[in-house]
């Protein structure tokens, strides 16, 4: 990786600081749609060459895990895609925590983790984007891998980006453990575009 | 960087000496060590979070004016820190007229 691309260690620093902020809005609209309280965690950064991605995550939700993950697109001054990634046990616990039976159908499961892939993805990026003064747009979410291995989620060789900034956030709820984590895969120029809005957002402090 | 942010926010006419903790253990020895007769405190934090640092200091009596400065803006948050003693909550990202304004109902001099 070129080291024009590697964060500094202030804007690891602001960007942290930044998606914590973001964090507190995508924490509190889960919040109300789980209704439970949900304890936010110091969320952690790292950028990753594509070839490493699948490690990356595979350090994240540990190896051999079955995983299930809903992307969405985004565009506008940044561009690229977000990934929310549940384990199996997230998606168990997310199912009972919005009082479906064991029956709940497959549809309805899919739903759920759409929706709430959704929120959180919406209200982390916009929240960043706000922040930095950016705008963003979005695709519909879309399901990509179900109970899969995580070398199934990403298809090196059909990569538009070169770089993943790894976003891991963490959601502990308080009735039970549910973790997911979100991604952001973005092409070269959108991370030094986004490392130019962390050094302006700095310089205005 | 949240600390930055923070200091920046506050009303330059104040005169005190701020000390800064990055952790919630650290915030607590500077408690101990009579550093916080106002602390802001960060939720989020690694070692020890804000909860557990209010917890501590409910526990050894609270001899310090908290003010609350967080992003988890569930209503809940807000609730709990209140139970625990902090005298106000300050959503971010701070904002120097909300910091200005809570001092000031606290009656602290500025």
């Amino acid at each position: 990786m070129t080291a024009e691309l590697l964060l500094s260690e202030d804007q690891r620093d602001a960007l942290q600081e930044v998606t914590n902020i973001a964090m507190g809005q995508a924490g509190a609209r889960l919040a109300q749609i789980l209704d439970t309280f949900v304890h936010l965690s110091v969320p952690r950064i790292n950028i990753t060459g594509s070839a490493q991605i699948t490690q990356a995550i595979e350090h994240m939700v540990g190896s051999g895990a079955s995983i299930t993950a809903i992307r969405q697109s985004f565009g506008g001054t940044l561009h690229g895609e977000a990934m929310v990634v549940y384990d199996e046990l997230g998606c168990r616990n997310l199912a009972d925590l919005m009082g479906y039976e064991d029956d709940m159908g497959q549809a309805q499961e899919r739903e759920l983790l759409l929706d709430v892939g959704n929120v959180l993805v919406g209200a982390c990026l916009n929240g960043v984007a706000d922040l930095l003064n950016a705008t963003l747009s979005f695709s519909a979410p879309t399901l990509i891998a179900e109970n899969a291995g995580v070398d199934r989620l990403i298809n090196t060789q059909q990569l538009t980006w070169n770089y993943a900034l790894l976003v891991e956030v963490r959601f502990t709820l308080e009735i039970r453990d549910f973790t997911c984590h979100l991604l952001t895969l973005m092409p070269e120029e959108s991370i030094i575009q986004l490392k130019n809005a962390l050094d302006t957002f700095m310089d205005n402090l | 960087m949240a600390r930055k942010m923070l200091i920046k926010a506050l009303p330059a006419s104040w005169n005190v000496e701020i000390t800064q903790a990055s952790n919630g253990r650290e915030a607590v020895a500077a408690y101990h060590a009579g550093k916080a007769d106002v602390m802001f405190l960060d939720l989020t934090m690694p070692e020890m979070d804000g909860y557990a640092v209010l917890e501590t200091l409910q526990h050894e009596g609270l001899d310090s004016f908290v003010i609350v400065v967080s992003a988890d803006i569930q209503p809940l948050a807000r609730e709990r820190v209140r139970a625990l003693g902090a005298a106000a909550f300050i959503k971010k990202p701070v904002d120097a007229v909300q910091i200005e304004r809570v001092l000031r109902e606290y009656g602290i001099e500025l």
